[in-house]
């Protein structure tokens, strides 16, 4: 269960805001260039409709003005018939035509014409009207259009369209902005809380109030999820506790065993500690008891007797259970005002008082102690816990010789 | 309908230029060329002519007076419908009541010239020459022929004098141009 590094994911990923700008432009474009194409070929139709109109009515215009010209058969007033057309823009070219066909008089544009395909196309012939005079055909007039104006208006339609794509690429970005606001930051939101659940082990972490119903929704069903996990978890944690309890207890007694010993001497001698006693004490002939009185009372004997070394604990003395009747104690001399010697005699006098055993006899457990002191005795683990020993059976032999 | 207004206005703002020989057209090299163009020239002057009281297209009589310069016989070609009836009268016809629309002076005593000039003051009655080139004499219009072209002249005080209303365009072409 410990938290693993996040796994690579594989192939490339786009954001949200990426893919929502992606999908505004798209849209947004597909609007504007519709609605730009209509507006365009609409513009381009009415403009096409006005530059018939304009031909015919300029058609109209020189036949009134060059009629007479015709019916005198005079190329110089025909011209002259013309003119006022040739400051009218959209018409490229005039031509005169008599009633047997013959040129009278034409009239070409020196602006030239910058798109000789797209005249072609929008005015693929000249728009030709006859003048009468008293109900008979005297001439024919001929004028072609000039396609400036709409080549004009197809380059500022397309200017425009430019324009419009402009103001939609950043109205697009900016419209992502928002949505990323609405929508994206509530995701992140949970995002959050997944990554440090699942990085930091913060379980009592929540998803906060989301404006969008939906992830509102999702951030509850996180939320559930969270508090199911933090029970599970809390579960765990003291069942861990208990097993870390069991490895390191006694169950009779419930000191710590032999291995919590050992390693809460290495603690002592690693953090630095100046001067403690080490207490070896052994029962003396437990053996007897056991056989004499029953496992009953030699598990008895034992309780008692942890019992009162737990009762001459002080705030960073250690005591525990290392073998079947031997234990072991840790003092600091300084918070018992006394020396080794004295504290083992005075250790040694609370165990004498007797002991009452389960089938309701009294028994007197006498105890060897031995005492070693670091660092005079040893600066190691071992050689302190030898030294002890080396003292215990000291005082045990001293005892079976008196 | 800008250009009859401008062109009235260019004809009133130079009526000094009334003399001067104006319109003209290019004359087939041929017999009979001269008269062809003469008699179309004369029927666009009527057709562009509007005699006071009669309807538009009425037949017409145009008298000829004095001895014609340009053609024998001066017969207007009018396009189109309408027509014209021509009668050779004298000077004391004409100003009897021989119910002439249009007079054509050809060459004639100057007496006889002026007489019917003043006669024809306030009438509804146009006048064409062939003998005045200048077109100072008191006709309304002037044909005159300078080798193979034929051009006309308007006099557009004899006009103003008289009641016969002829289209601006046509003294415009008759009175503009200059020398071409």
């Amino acid at each position: 269960m410990t938290p693993s590094p996040a796994p690579e994911r594989s192939g490339a990923r786009t954001t949200l805001q990426k893919l929502l700008s992606r999908f505004h432009f798209g849209v947004t474009l597909l609007a504007v260039a519709l609605s730009g194409i209509t507006i365009l070929l609409a513009g381009i139709t009415t403009l096409r409709g006005y530059a018939d109109r304009n031909m015919e009515l300029a058609a109209q215009v020189a036949a009134y003005g060059v009629e007479p010209a015709l019916v005198f058969n005079d190329p110089q007033a025909a011209r002259e018939g013309l003119q006022p057309l040739t400051r009218i823009p959209g018409i490229a070219r005039l031509r005169v035509l008599d009633d047997k066909g013959r040129l009278l008089t034409e009239w070409v544009s020196p602006h030239g014409d910058a798109m000789p395909m797209l005249t072609g196309f929008f005015f693929p012939r000249p728009f030709a009207t006859t003048v009468q005079r008293n109900g008979s055909v005297i001439g024919t007039i001929e004028v072609w259009g000039d396609s400036s104006t709409l080549t004009h208006y197809v380059r500022l339609g397309l200017l425009a369209g430019l324009a419009c794509l402009l103001v939609t690429a950043i109205g697009t970005v900016i419209l992502a902005r928002r949505f990323e606001y609405e929508l994206v930051k509530p995701l992140g939101e949970i995002a959050t809380v997944a990554h440090d659940v699942r990085l930091h082990r913060r379980f009592d972490k929540r998803v906060q109030g989301l404006g969008i119903a939906e992830l509102d929704r999702l951030g509850g069903d996180i939320n559930a999820l969270l508090d199911e996990l933090q029970g599970w978890q809390g579960h765990m944690e003291s069942e861990k506790a208990l097993l870390a309890h069991r490895a390191s207890h006694d169950p009779l007694t419930a000191l710590p065993n032999r291995a919590a010993f050992d390693e809460a001497l290495a603690a002592r001698l690693a953090a630095g500690a100046a001067r403690f006693a080490l207490l070896f004490i052994d029962a003396d002939n437990f053996k007897a008891v056991n056989d004499g009185f029953g496992h009953a009372a030699g598990d008895a004997v034992l309780v008692a007797l942890s019992q009162r070394i737990k009762a001459l604990l002080h705030p960073g003395d250690f005591a525990a259970r290392i073998g079947g009747d031997e234990f072991v104690m840790i003092f600091d001399p300084a918070g018992h005002d006394a020396q080794p010697d004295s504290l083992a005699e005075r250790l040694r006098a609370a165990i004498a008082d007797p002991i009452t055993l389960p089938g309701g006899d009294s028994y007197r457990l006498s105890v060897s102690i031995g005492v070693a002191v670091h660092p005079a005795d040893g600066t190691d683990p071992t050689a302190l816990l030898t030294a002890a020993d080396a003292a215990m059976y000291a005082d045990k032999l001293g005892k079976l010789s008196k | 309908m800008l250009i009859p207004l401008f062109l009235i206005g260019s004809s009133m703002t130079a009526p000094q230029l009334a003399m001067q020989a104006a319109a003209q057209t290019v004359v087939d090299d041929s017999p009979g060329g001269m008269a062809l163009a003469v008699n179309r020239m004369l029927g666009g002057i009527v057709t562009y002519a509007t005699w006071p009281n009669e309807a538009p297209g009425a037949p017409r009589t145009m008298c000829v007076i004095g001895t014609p310069r340009l053609t024998e016989r001066p017969a207007p070609d009018l396009p189109g419908r309408g027509s014209v009836s021509v009668r050779r009268v004298s000077a004391a016809a004409a100003i009897g009541g021989a119910g002439c629309h249009m007079l054509y002076l050809g060459q004639m005593p100057a007496v006889d010239r002026q007489r019917l000039i003043g006669w024809v003051r306030g009438k509804a009655v146009l006048t064409v020459t062939d003998d005045d080139s200048n077109c100072n004499l008191g006709a309304m219009f002037c044909l005159n022929a300078q080798g193979q072209r034929l051009s006309f002249s308007v006099n557009l005080d004899s006009i103003g004098r008289g009641t016969v209303r002829v289209d601006p365009r046509v003294l415009k072409i008759g009175s503009d141009g200059g020398p071409r």
